[in-house]
């Protein structure tokens, strides 16, 4: 197959496939329905450091996991969440939140947004678990 | 001795259909409302990762090719082109995907490659195309080396991987349960092939079968999927990106960070590129058969059946 059609090709089905799904509201869905919610999550990916406490932020998308071993995050990612412990992680300030960085190449940060008045409680929870 | 022979890219002119295929799937999920799932960001990373592999085919496959046309100038054997040297051929081609992909599940190094395809949460026709871009680099291509030492030209050998390749595509689906049970005990379908993108401890490292489910019967690595258990997709610890770069790369980058870590033997050093993904000098990871021990530990009801025997 000469290599301007296979460029055109591949080009025009990645483009249209994504236009597609995007038109079709299948843009990053998910949402963390309650802490049970956030919990399921956790236990997904690390099925036995149970939670002691579940934070939820308002919109929903990230949850602040306590557990015998040390905090940890859950974030929603697309139509799914991810898991990572917080030890070792840096913790920032960002305008519309936290910014966690976690020095892991296939989980670089995770951007958690929080209104002004959750903002200092969180970064004193993720301090304190 | 042939030297000139030449097939039809099949992976190349099979785009077309890749992209049909991929839009009927969606339709019928959205008409259906069953049948999997689909996400954007999720879908535009595993096509960009498609691309890349076909990339990277035209600007490393000269290494395999160059190792393949020097070996099949050193074999004294030529089988010739007849249609069942061709059939011979692809299907020990796919006993030869069989291994590079069990290989590719037990050694980290060729799992820094093969890492990718399982890296999306989802199972979905674009999770077929979620290919690697490093395989040059995992030196997997010495495993054909006896098909063309056997005498199968090279050119006939690629032909029969991209037929693998392709015919793999459409077993990524959840809108087909179960096939026939002739065709489920010969063949791989997308049942047996979504239990090996599970990361449920039960299924971990099972069903490493390209076209014919035979051969994890015969090697022992066969789990049917279980109607009480769902299939879970993904990694152990799934990633926190869609950056194809960061998915394509981050396994390399671990090997490399584990490696060079201060105060380690030199053969912890050699472990961490060539042991199972998960081995650690310090027991502070898990490798699959840790994560089933603990399973059985917490579930020990679980010994003794599919995927904990």
């Amino acid at each position: 197959m000469p290599l301007e059609i296979l460029l055109i090709l591949v080009v025009g089905g990645i483009s249209g496939i994504a236009v597609i799904l995007h038109l079709l509201g299948l843009t990053s869905p998910r949402r963390l329905r309650d802490a049970e919610d956030a919990r399921a999550a956790w236990l997904r990916e690390f099925p036995y450091e149970l939670p002691t406490d579940i934070t939820l932020s308002a919109d929903q998308r990230a949850a602040l996991i306590t557990t015998q071993a040390g905090p940890g995050l859950v974030w929603c990612l697309g139509a799914d969440t991810v898991s990572r412990p917080l030890s070792g992680s840096d913790l920032s300030v960002t305008k519309n939140g936290l910014r966690v960085d976690f020095h892991d190449v296939g989980a670089p940060h995770a951007r958690i947004s929080l209104p002004d008045a959750d903002r200092q409680k969180w970064r004193d929870l993720m301090r304190t678990a | 001795m042939t030297d000139q022979l030449t097939y039809p890219d099949v992976v190349n002119y099979a785009v077309p259909f890749f992209i049909v295929a991929i839009l009927l799937e969606l339709v019928w999920i959205v008409v259906k409302g069953r049948g999997g799932r689909y996400e954007t960001r999720d879908a535009l990373t595993s096509l960009i990762m498609g691309a890349g592999n076909v990339a990277s085919g035209i600007l490393l496959g000269f290494i395999a090719w160059g190792f393949f046309m020097l070996l099949w100038q050193i074999t004294p054997l030529d089988l010739g082109t007849s249609v069942w040297v061709v059939v011979l051929c692809f299907v020990l081609d796919d006993l030869r995907y069989y291994w590079v992909h069990r290989f590719g599940h037990r050694i980290r190094w060729v799992w820094a490659s093969h890492v990718n395809h399982h890296s999306s949460q989802h199972y979905n026709l674009t999770t077929a195309l979620r290919q690697t871009w490093t395989g040059t680099f995992t030196f997997m291509m010495i495993v054909r080396a006896p098909l063309i030492l056997l005498g199968f030209h090279p050119a006939m050998v690629l032909f029969c991987g991209g037929l693998n390749l392709i015919y793999q595509f459409w077993i990524h689906t959840e809108a087909i349960h179960k096939l026939p049970r002739w065709f489920e005990s010969i063949m791989n379908t997308p049942s047996h092939h979504r239990v090996h993108h599970g990361r449920n401890a039960r299924y971990l490292d099972c069903n490493y079968a390209g076209v014919f489910i035979i051969w994890d019967k015969m090697f022992g690595t066969f789990v049917p999927e279980q109607d009480d258990e769902k299939v879970d997709y993904g990694l152990v610890h799934n990633l926190g990106t869609f950056n194809p770069l960061r998915v394509a790369f981050h396994e390399w980058i671990g090997i490399f960070k584990d490696m060079s870590q201060s105060g380690l033997t030199l053969r912890e050093r050699l472990m961490y590129a060539v042991a199972p993904p998960g081995w650690s000098h310090d027991q502070s990871r898990e490798t699959s058969d840790q994560i089933k021990a603990s399973h059985l530990a917490h579930h020990p009801e679980d010994r003794g059946t599919p995927g904990f025997s």
